[in-house]
């Protein structure tokens, strides 16, 4: 190998520092003002692995702003939203949550990590900026800050659902377990085993695989000689849909069932239409035509980027709604006065009616979909 | 034994792409004495190519790949042509080039195709072969055989034809090649060339086993470097073997360590890498740095 002087490698960190850097933000010291735009920080992946959830929850957030800004504002000042890429890793999101405080945004959406959000906590807590996340690791409860508000479920609100639905009502008790060992994963696997346990079933299988895991064929192999009923898997979107795809070819025919990444578009497309057939699904979303408000929603988002609208889109939608209308009703407060009125909203929302408790969660309950012809399909009673 | 097995099955088609990866890297050092840092992200842009050409465009799937192949290659010479002014002058810079390259093509991905990456589905969809209770998917022996008849049309490039032999002589000694009238800079560009389409050949093969999205390359490209290392930098049958070594490595890991399963191929790797530094099929014939 050739040598590699210091200056090098100096000057690679470097390179990869400028890269980390985004967004600049203006120095706007009129934000907390009377006049001026009101500027709120929308901090999660727009660059690596986890971009996608990034881009969807943009999508999301952009589409509230733009209706609120478009309305006359709040007060008659515009939303100013920037965005800034925590490339999914907490330590970048930990420098960009000193960045938002000294340049003064009165509050943050974002992210859709856990682990980033958990990581962002402190500081934003000290700092007195309230952030709606859309992660949902019970771990960002156990943060207590009274900044920290969640959009949506946790995880074990949506296991909890998933195993009233699957063990009581399907009376399915041979179960198997796949999750990764990333933060989304964790949470899936602890809530779930703590929702059997609660029920006095141990899994047959308990198979952890990593968060940038292929090939699934030894874990698959192992569970297949199981012979489990149905099979739990705790991981993100694509991998999820790797997992099932990967079963069927190897001749697994029991259904899949999981929470949120297992009802969204890209998941039926990486595992295909006929592998997912029967995936049983947690989710405060089940799809775009469950009511006026979502249908409505569903055609503006249609519109504007010209993508059919999906879970994470509608999470963001809904914090941000909740976040401008607690500028409203607070006049535009600041920190501990936004964060109590974030606390006082009473909102409907796309994910079902919001009011939050003292943890800072406001939704408690998912309804169980399953995918039956390629669509997923609200299991009703 | 059928968990052994099917363990195995699962590792060697993921282990001939990273192959294919391996030899990309192999090829661009064996004739300049540089690590090709931007390689992972031609994949992703390979990947994208050929998805796009193949769901978009609606060619054949043969004709995308041909395509994407294509175009990656010139993405290559372009890598050359940029990095040529440095040649033999400034060698780290070089290596920072590549970096840079890879940056901006990652952000040319985002860019063009969007964060969110696109699913392709297999352009064989026949049932998977069922042999003694083991399952092969039939798509795993077309990237196979696809990788076989690269990896054979690239040794016969290299040892029977007078570019091939060309380049041979440069990687051995650039300077009495240059004395002889060989062009180095040409060789480099042929190098660079065939590495970017070899790259296309890996992520468009890829993509309708896994998901084309931006972060391909970068798990494809550690992986490939990995398996190039372990085979022994610049060598071609190296890389092969290297290929196959750590997508089976990674398959059993997988299965044994579960969650740790990535350190504990990376600590194996390591420990074989410290036993032989140069490699399993080590040679040392270049060292221009």
């Amino acid at each position: 190998m050739p040598r590699l002087r210091a200056t090098t490698i100096i000057s690679v960190l470097l390179l990869m520092g400028a890269a980390a850097c985004s967004a600049p933000g203006s120095n706007d010291d009129k934000a907390t003002s009377g006049n001026g735009p009101i500027k709120i920080a929308l901090v999660d992946a727009q660059s690596g692995q986890l971009s996608s959830l990034g881009a969807w929850e943009l999508k999301g957030a952009r589409l509230a702003v733009d209706e609120w800004n478009a309305a006359g504002g709040i007060n008659g000042r515009q939303i100013q939203l920037d965005v800034f890429d925590d490339q999914g890793d907490p330590t970048t999101g930990t420098t960009l949550a000193r960045k938002i405080d000294s340049e003064n945004y009165l509050a943050m959406i974002g992210t859709a990590e856990s682990a980033v959000t958990i990581a962002m906590a402190p500081i934003l807590k000290q700092a007195e900026i309230p952030n709606i996340t859309s992660g949902q690791s019970p771990g960002l409860v156990a943060v207590g800050s009274e900044f920290l508000f969640l959009n949506g479920p946790t995880s074990t609100t949506y296991d909890e659902t998933l195993a009233k639905y699957v063990v009581d009502q399907q009376g399915l008790k041979t179960i198997a377990m796949i999750t990764n060992n990333g933060s989304y994963g964790k949470g899936e696997h602890d809530a779930f085993l703590k929702s059997l346990k609660s029920r006095n079933i141990t899994p047959v299988a308990d198979q952890v695989v990593t968060t940038d895991q292929k090939d699934f064929s030894a874990v698959l192999t192992g569970i297949r000689q199981k012979n489990p009923q149905v099979i739990f898997v705790g991981a993100e979107e694509v991998e999820s849909g790797l997992i099932v795809k990967q079963a069927r070819d190897l001749g697994i025919t029991v259904p899949f069932a999981g929470a949120a990444p297992q009802g969204t578009p890209v998941f039926l497309d990486t595992a295909g239409a006929k592998a997912a057939e029967k995936t049983i699904v947690s989710s405060p979303y089940l799809s775009n035509d469950v009511s006026d408000a979502s249908k409505k929603f569903a055609a503006a988002y249609k519109a504007k980027y010209n993508e059919d609208a999906e879970l994470h889109g509608a999470k963001a939608y809904d914090g941000t709604q909740i976040m401008l209308t607690a500028l409203k009703s607070s006049n535009v407060g600041t920190g501990k006065a936004l964060a109590d009125a974030i606390r006082a909203t009473k909102y409907q929302g796309l994910l079902g009616d919001f009011a939050f408790d003292q943890t800072g969660v406001g939704i408690f309950a998912t309804s169980i979909g399953t995918i039956q012809n390629g669509k997923l399909v609200a299991v009703t009673g | 034994m059928q968990v052994f097995l099917q363990t195995i099955v699962g590792g060697v088609s993921l282990g001939a792409v990273y192959a294919l990866v391996a030899l990309g890297f192999s090829l661009v050092y064996r004739t300049m004495g540089l690590v090709n840092f931007a390689h992972g992200n031609v994949v992703t842009v390979g990947a994208y190519l050929a998805s796009t050409f193949y769901l978009t465009s609606k060619l054949p799937f043969a004709l995308a790949m041909i395509a994407a192949i294509a175009v990656t290659g010139m993405i290559g010479l372009v890598i050359e042509r940029v990095l040529r002014p440095l040649e033999n002058r400034d060698f780290d810079l070089m290596l920072i080039g590549t970096i840079g390259f890879g940056i901006v093509l990652d952000a040319l991905v985002i860019a063009i195709w969007g964060a969110t990456g696109r699913a392709v589905p297999s352009p064989v969809p026949a049932e998977p072969l069922d042999v003694f209770g083991l399952r092969i998917r039939t798509y795993d022996l077309v990237v196979l055989a696809i990788a076989a008849v690269a990896t054979i049309l690239l040794v016969l490039f290299l040892s029977r034809t007078k570019r091939g032999a060309a380049m041979q002589a440069v990687a051995m000694d650039h300077e009495a090649a240059t004395a002889v009238g060989i062009h180095v800079g040409r060789s480099n560009a042929i190098a660079f060339m065939i590495g970017g389409g070899l790259a296309a050949l890996a992520g468009g093969l890829v993509g309708p086993l896994l998901y084309v999205s931006p972060a391909l390359g970068g798990a494809l490209g550690i992986k490939g470097f990995a398996a190039a290392i372990l085979g022994g930098f610049g060598s071609i049958p190296g890389a092969i073997v290297g290929g196959l070594a750590i997508g089976i490595l990674d398959s059993f890991t997988a299965g044994h360590f579960q969650g740790y399963s990535e350190l504990v191929t990376f600590i194996v790797f390591t420990v074989i890498i410290m036993v032989r530094p140069t490699g399993i099929f080590g040679e040392r014939t270049v060292n221009r740095a």
